[in-house]
């Protein structure tokens, strides 16, 4: 018998009030009791008699319920219900508290951004050279010299060491050379560009750096003089869209060079970038025999299971065996070497631990590897203690909410995972916008690092290390809040016995000031790189480097160099001008030899001095804006002066003069047929002046000896101390004079000071990065005291309302509320100090000139650290303060 | 009437293969259709049937439709390819539990 309507109205209701409400199980239980009914009053029975039947069978109200339970239980029994409840939960209370959950989001997604740019940079870092199939086996041959107070450690070998390790010592399977002999300038048709990576190499170099040859037989590129192995840009810039294989450059105006390889560019991660290689058979210096000149980066490639220390030993008596023989010969019988000692660096070593004389390209010291993964490190524990702080500051608010959830049963464990859910929630909210924040600013950092990262997308483990950063990040962060918040007691929650958030604090405090003894530690670092490089930037130099214009490369004016100095000279906008290649800035041109007191022994090695020899032209001084402190400048009135001599304070003193010194000669060797020092000839000049010593490379070294003497050929770059003070003006005016005169070669200059600049560039990008991270470490750290201040106010609402009934003023309160955490960025400050001084000295050392750091650089960092930590405090509290008390105490 | 102490674990194993021989069945039709083949020996209690049922349905074993049939709605539950290869497993079970308590009672079950 069919129910009528009424009747399954009445079912519905009935068990509606009974509780039976559950989605999912309520249309279930009403069907089957309908039918059950039904088939029920089949026997005769009254609707209402039945529907009593069926419900005993359930047992009634209890029964029912429980069916409903036990129902809902079998449903919910999946761990996946589980933590989709967790994170449903989670989300609601991130929700609810948008404020705290906006500033946690905010520091942990800058501060995984950083890390993750670090991570980046520091693999790359580690992954110079790595890319070479031998990589494990190539060796750089180093080499260290001293002798009469001269000490070289440079990468420079002898001509003739590659040949001898390779015929001599079976280990060695192959061994290339590199000569630089600086910028080329390189043309097909007519007119000359400017190329700077060009380098001399032996045909051996495809075999040992595994550099991918697109055209052309890599083992045979090399082999013929005046042979050439381009990259895949200058393919392209040269010959686009053609076959560069077999066709010619001229290089240098001199040089028919014929393209012999191809190969592709240099990847970006190697310790050198060539874009041409010139064949070494084409170079008369590379067949020279001798072994006192170092003039070739020797790189070996040794056999599989070598005894590196070994073949080191073998080096050392090719010094003994054959080196110094050449020396006694040349120099005399008594001629000794302090040191003089070759030694091999594997070139996995190359970029992250080795500056020497010669290095190709500036390497990266490993231990900025170190401090920048130190920093990174320190934003993101700076971005997790904040996390802790908010959590922990606000269970006075959840305590409760652990109350009842423990009265309801819930277990500790499910209350650990519940807040664990939320960290780890909030991290991967915070990891997704690191990683689109590290992509918005991954160009600037590649502009400020002169690196090329990328941010791996393609690869799987890219994926797995972003997965277990938040997991870790979400855990860390999670574990302390989660554990302090679950350990309340129900009873004495709920009676409100639980100390509110502030109280009991001492692990929070500790965060604090953990979080700003970090901030002012960099404060304080940046304010000290930035102060060295001031004092650099300002320091007496010994020379004006302003108001220069240097044009470079003077030797593709060919005869007309005198010419266009003239008829630039005529324009009335310069002051003087001098030619030469011997500038007071890093990468200009260097020669050094031994001279010594005429009169003196030189095969004693005292009366030996290592100075720098410097060929210049008669207004080098005053172009320079040196200062002559004795005697006289070189004068066309003096023609004598051809074989005069001034010499800087280091090298007077390296002379040891004396009292009356003008007149005094010293002595050197001059060249034999073959260009190798003559003991026969010897060289004489005479003192006319000395000038002030003048900083000519970076200030991390002494200003060494130097002497400056006239070249009867003046070449190398034209510079010009200009009147203008329009910069612009002055280029365009040699460069008009300069197309006149040298149509088709690449018109290049510098500023000097520019150049000076850019001796100091890593110290500046250095400066940069550490500022960056400081100021964002600052940042997050005060977001952070910013919510924990908003906290405190809204705390102590209501006494804040009692206090300003009584009387109290709003800068009365305002100081009670900042008191607490000024005290601990003071203590902050006095931790921070000690680490920071010993740091600073520790960067420092390698400068032999230094600025002073006193107590002024400290105070600074600690009061504005301070400053902006009140300021952030301020805000909160003065609106707490300001607040109305009528407001505050009126609730409730 | 068998004790439900008895049943008690093998009531998934009831519901699966009953299913399996009927096809698609709503709750009360099970328990009748149960009654039915057991000569009223066995009565499935609803307060064990539909957690069964939905434990069976959470872990993937049969899939349901409803069909609304005026005021009241009907839950049809059927196996799912899974659940159809796990009724074979289980009567298998059940029947070398069987064999297996015989050796125990010392009985011999013919």
């Amino acid at each position: 018998m069919k129910l009528t309507e009424d009747h399954i109205a009445y079912i519905i209701k009935d068990l509606n009030y009974r509780g039976i409400v559950a989605e999912g199980i309520q249309d279930e239980l009403i069907d089957h009791i309908c039918s059950a009914v039904e088939a029920e009053m089949e026997k005769e029975k009254r609707f209402i008699d039945a529907y009593h039947t069926i419900l005993r069978r359930f047992g009634h109200t209890a029964g029912l319920r429980e069916t409903q339970k036990q129902t809902i239980q079998s449903d919910h029994k999946k761990p996946k219900d589980m933590l989709k409840n967790y994170f449903t939960v989670a989300i609601r209370n991130l929700r609810k508290h948008s404020f705290y959950t906006f500033i946690n989001v905010a520091g942990l997604s800058v501060g995984l951004a950083i890390c993750f740019i670090i991570v980046l940079f520091v693999k790359n870092e580690m992954s110079y050279d790595k890319h070479f199939e031998h990589a494990e086996r190539i060796y750089r041959i180093n080499n260290e010299i001293k002798f009469g107070g001269n000490h070289y450690n440079m990468v420079y070998a002898p001509p003739v060491m590659a040949g001898t390790v390779v015929e001599e010592f079976p280990e060695v399977e192959a061994a290339i050379r590199f000569r630089q002999r600086g910028s080329y300038l390189v043309r097909r048709d007519v007119d000359n560009i400017k190329e700077d990576h060009v380098i001399w190499a032996d045909k051996d170099f495809f075999k040992v750096f595994s550099i991918p040859v697109i055209a052309g037989n890599s083992t045979t590129a090399l082999a013929e003089p005046n042979s050439i192995a381009i990259s895949k840009k200058i393919a392209d810039k040269y010959f686009p869209s053609e076959e560069a294989l077999g066709k010619t450059l001229i290089l240098d105006n001199q040089i028919n060079a014929k393209v012999t390889a191809v190969y592709e560019d240099m990847p970006a991660n190697t310790h050198f970038h060539f874009d041409i290689l010139i064949s070494m058979e084409g170079l008369d210096e590379a067949r020279r025999t001798v072994w006192y000149s170092n003039n070739f980066q020797t790189y070996l490639l040794l056999r599989e299971g070598t005894d590196v220390a070994q073949l080191e030993t073998k080096l050392s008596k090719l010094v003994t065996d054959r080196a110094m023989p050449q020396l006694k010969e040349v120099l005399g019988n008594d001629f000794t070497m302090e040191k003089f000692v070759f030694s091999l660096q594997p070139i996995l070593d190359v970029h992250t631990k080795s500056s020497l004389q010669g290095e190709f390209e500036p390497n990266f010291d490993i231990a900025y590897v170190y401090l920048f993964s130190a920093i990174a490190l320190f934003i993101l524990i700076i971005a997790c203690i904040n996390f802790m702080n908010l959590s922990t500051a606000r269970s006075a608010n959840r305590a409760k909410e652990v109350g009842i959830r423990k009265v309801m049963g819930s277990f500790r464990s499910h209350l650990v995972r519940q807040f664990l859910a939320e960290s780890v929630l909030l991290s991967a909210v915070s990891m997704a916008l690191a990683i689109g924040i590290a992509y918005l600013i991954l160009p600037l950092f590649n502009n400020l690092s002169s690196r090329q990262l990328v941010i791996p997308f393609g690869e799987p483990i890219f994926y797995l290390i972003v997965l277990g950063t938040f997991l870790l990040v979400g855990i860390l962060a999670g574990l302390y809040p989660s554990f302090f918040l679950s350990a309340f007691k129900p009873a004495s929650v709920l009676k409100g016995n639980v100390a509110l958030g502030m109280k009991s604090g001492f692990i929070r405090s500790a965060l604090v000031v953990f979080q700003f003894s970090v901030s002012i530690l960099l404060v304080i670092g940046t304010l000290a790189v930035y102060r060295q490089l001031n004092y650099i930037q300002n320091k007496k130099l010994g020379f004006n480097k302003d108001q220069v214009i240097v044009l470079e490369d003077a030797y593709a004016l060919g005869n007309n160099r005198t010419a266009f100095r003239d008829e630039v000279m005529r324009n009335g906008k310069m002051e003087s001008s001098t030619m030469t290649g011997y500038l007071p800035v890093s990468g200009s041109w260097r020669s050094d030899n031994p001279w010594w007191v005429e009169g003196r022994d030189p095969a004693v090695q005292e009366n030996l001095v290592s100075v720098q020899c410097w060929r210049v032209d008669y207004d080098y001084i005053k172009t320079m804006g040196m200062q002559i402190i004795n005697g006289r400048d070189f004068s066309l009135e003096f023609p004598s002066d051809s074989s005069a001599v001034i010499m800087n304070e280091a090298a007077l003193k390296a002379f040891g003069f004396k009292g009356e010194i003008i007149g005094s000669r010293i002595a050197t060797f001059g060249n034999g047929l073959g260009g190798e020092p003559d003991r026969n000839n010897l060289e004489t000049l005479n003192l006319i002046g000395v000038v002030e010593n003048f900083h000519f490379e970076s200030l991390k070294q002494n200003v060494a000896p130097v002497i400056l003497y006239l070249s009867d050929a003046p070449n190398g770059s034209i510079s010009f101390r200009f009147k203008s003070q329009n910069a612009k003006e002055v280029i365009e005016t040699v460069e008009a004079k300069w197309k006149e005169l040298a149509p088709g070669q690449p018109f290049s200059y510098f500023f000097l000071d520019e150049r000076f600049n850019s001796m100091y560039a890593s110290e500046t990008r250095l400066g940069k990065i550490i500022g960056i991270f400081s100021g964002l470490a600052i940042v997050i750290a005060c977001l952070g005291l910013f919510a924990l201040t908003a906290f405190t106010a809204e705390q102590r609402t209501k006494e804040i309302g009692i206090r300003k009934v009584l009387g109290a003023s709003v800068s009365s309160i305002v100081l009670l509320l900042s008191k607490e955490f000024g005290k601990l960025i003071a203590i902050a400050f006095v931790l921070a100090s000690p680490l920071a001084w010993y740091g600073i000295n520790w960067w420092l050392k390698d400068y032999t000139y230094k600025t002073e750091i006193g107590v002024g650089l400290f105070l600074f960092a600690g009061v504005g650290a301070f400053m902006v930590a009140w300021l952030t405090m301020s805000f909160q509290s003065f609106r707490a303060a300001s607040s109305d008390p009528v407001k505050s105490l009126r609730s409730e | 009437m068998h004790s439900p102490e008895l049943l008690k674990g093998t009531l998934q194993t009831i519901v699966l293969k009953v299913l399996k021989d009927h096809g698609r069945m709503y709750g009360y039709e099970i328990t009748q259709r149960v009654k039915e083949l057991s000569d009223d020996r066995i009565l499935l209690t609803e307060g064990a049937l539909y957690p069964a049922l939905h434990k069976l349905e959470a872990e993937g074993m049969l899939k349901t439709e409803t069909e609304n049939i005026g005021k009241r709605v009907r839950k049809y539950y059927s196996l799912t390819p899974q659940g159809r290869s796990l009724v074979k497993e289980r009567v298998n079970e059940f029947m070398e539990f069987i064999r297996t308590m015989g050796n125990v009672l010392q009985v011999n079950l013919g």
